[in-house]
């Protein structure tokens, strides 16, 4: 796998877990599922974060 | 992938997203919203009345099907139906007698321990009916429907060309480049590959379920003509005697599922069932199979089980697109979570347009191939 689907591969199995996840079971299935859905959002968050022009805000 | 391919793809990609890009953002708005009808519902006051007291046996069924009975006594019921999530609550279809489909009949909710009924509302005097029948059908009914399910499979094609046409044009840039000095195109374009790359899983997923959940009537329209025509076609004895009441055919339909519970019953004479037989429904108990029904068919007049049937597998997929489109099955926090994808999904829609509406206006091919090589010198920059 190329350096290009990495990042991309990983964060669509954490998706693929977290969606899964709730539906297997409660408990910590519930928490695997936050937990899984919730890293693609923080890469997007993050990487706007750091990226957003500081200069014009 | 060759050069010719890859013009294929990005114009596959260009014109299934501008399609469904107006109808997709009415989805966004709506869907974004209706994540958290129940707690709309609840600060609206239009939730209705199923408390339960613990340890206080339900009323039997069929005192709660002559109680609804008597909002309109020239209805008869078709559909008796256990809310899977709240126990206090029953659902029953009253419509008109001698009818096999369900037009012109109205739903009655009854609370399972006191009787308490009220009459559901039509969809437009509340604010989440309002919002679900502009997210289901546009307020045109079942053209309006399917008219969303073709723009839900033209967005499913949009993710997947999307995701063709991403690794080529980010062969040369860094995973999550944004590169907002160099003009609104391109940072446009690079919050488009950010954002849709990150959360096309969901969006996959959310707009599959979604396109499967619009064609539902057809889905349920052949599992009706087809399964359980044949079922009802093996025992076609005519009706002579004196029907058994609903809580008879209940019992023995559970009987005939040892552990699963109610989900609904059809009366005899309906689409769901034939003219001697109740149909009834059960599903499991965990998250997984309280999405799963199984059929039995109970004689009318003598209360046997005549044949039992799991669902069709298009039926298992209907039925486990429900949670995989609303979110519903993992608490506030997935709600949560499903909200900010939908939002994400809104700006990937948005973003995506702005690209298009700012793009050169030449449009021969070695302009886009241009456009390509602009984006890899941005690498280096």
């Amino acid at each position: 796998m190329t350096g290009v689907w990495c990042i991309p591969t990983a964060l669509a199995l954490l998706s693929l877990l977290g969606l899964a996840a709730a539906i297997l079971g409660d408990g910590v299935w519930h928490w695997i599922c936050w937990a899984g859905l919730s890293i693609p959002l923080l890469v997007c968050a993050a990487k706007l974060w750091r990226q957003w022009p500081r200069a014009m805000a | 992938m060759t050069p010719a391919s890859l013009r294929g793809w990005r114009l596959v990609h260009r014109w299934t997203s501008l399609i469904c890009s107006v109808n997709l953002l009415i989805l966004c708005v709506t869907g974004l919203i209706l994540v958290f009808h129940h707690e709309i519902q609840h600060l609206m006051g239009e939730e209705l009345d199923t408390t339960r007291t613990e340890g206080q046996a339900h009323l039997p069924l069929q005192s709660l099907v002559d109680i609804a009975r008597k909002t309109d006594p020239a209805l008869v019921p078709k559909l008796f139906s256990v809310d899977p999530d709240d126990a206090g609550g029953n659902y029953i279809y009253l419509g008109a007698p001698g009818l096999r489909d369900f037009e012109d009949g109205r739903w009655v909710v009854l609370n399972t321990q006191t009787g308490a009924n009220q009459v559901l509302k039509p969809p437009e005097e509340t604010l989440t009916g309002f919002l679900l029948k502009l997210h289901v059908d546009l307020f045109t009914g079942f053209p309006g429907q399917m008219f969303v399910g073709v723009m839900g499979i033209l967005f499913v094609v949009s993710t997947v060309s999307g995701l063709v046409v991403y690794g080529p044009f980010m062969k040369k840039l860094a995973f999550g480049l944004l590169r907002f000095g160099r003009g609104p195109r391109i940072a446009n374009i690079d919050l488009h590959n950010l954002f849709g790359v990150a959360t096309l899983t969901w969006a996959f997923v959310v707009g599959l379920t979604g396109a499967i959940l619009s064609f539902s009537p057809l889905i349920v329209s052949y599992w009706q003509n087809t399964e359980l025509v044949a079922m009802a076609a093996r025992h076609t004895e005519p009706m002579s005697g004196t029907p058994i009441s609903i809580d008879q055919a209940a019992q023995a339909g559970q009987a005939a599922f040892p552990g699963k519970d109610l989900a609904f019953i059809a009366y005899p004479g309906n689409n769901y069932s034939s003219d001697r037989h109740f149909s009834v429904m059960v599903r499991g108990h965990t998250e997984l199979t309280k999405r799963l029904l199984s059929v039995a068919l109970v004689d009318a007049e003598t209360g046997t089980v005549v044949e039992t049937a799991d669902t069709p597998w298009y039926m298992t997929v209907l039925l486990l697109s429900g949670p995989f489109h609303f979110g519903d099955y993992g608490g506030l926090p997935l709600q949560i979570l499903w909200a900010l994808f939908t939002i994400v999904t809104g700006v990937v829609t948005v973003t995506g347009f702005i690209a298009w509406v700012k793009r050169p206006r030449s449009r021969t091919a070695g302009a886009e191939e241009r456009a390509v090589a602009a984006s890899k010198e941005g690498s280096k920059a």
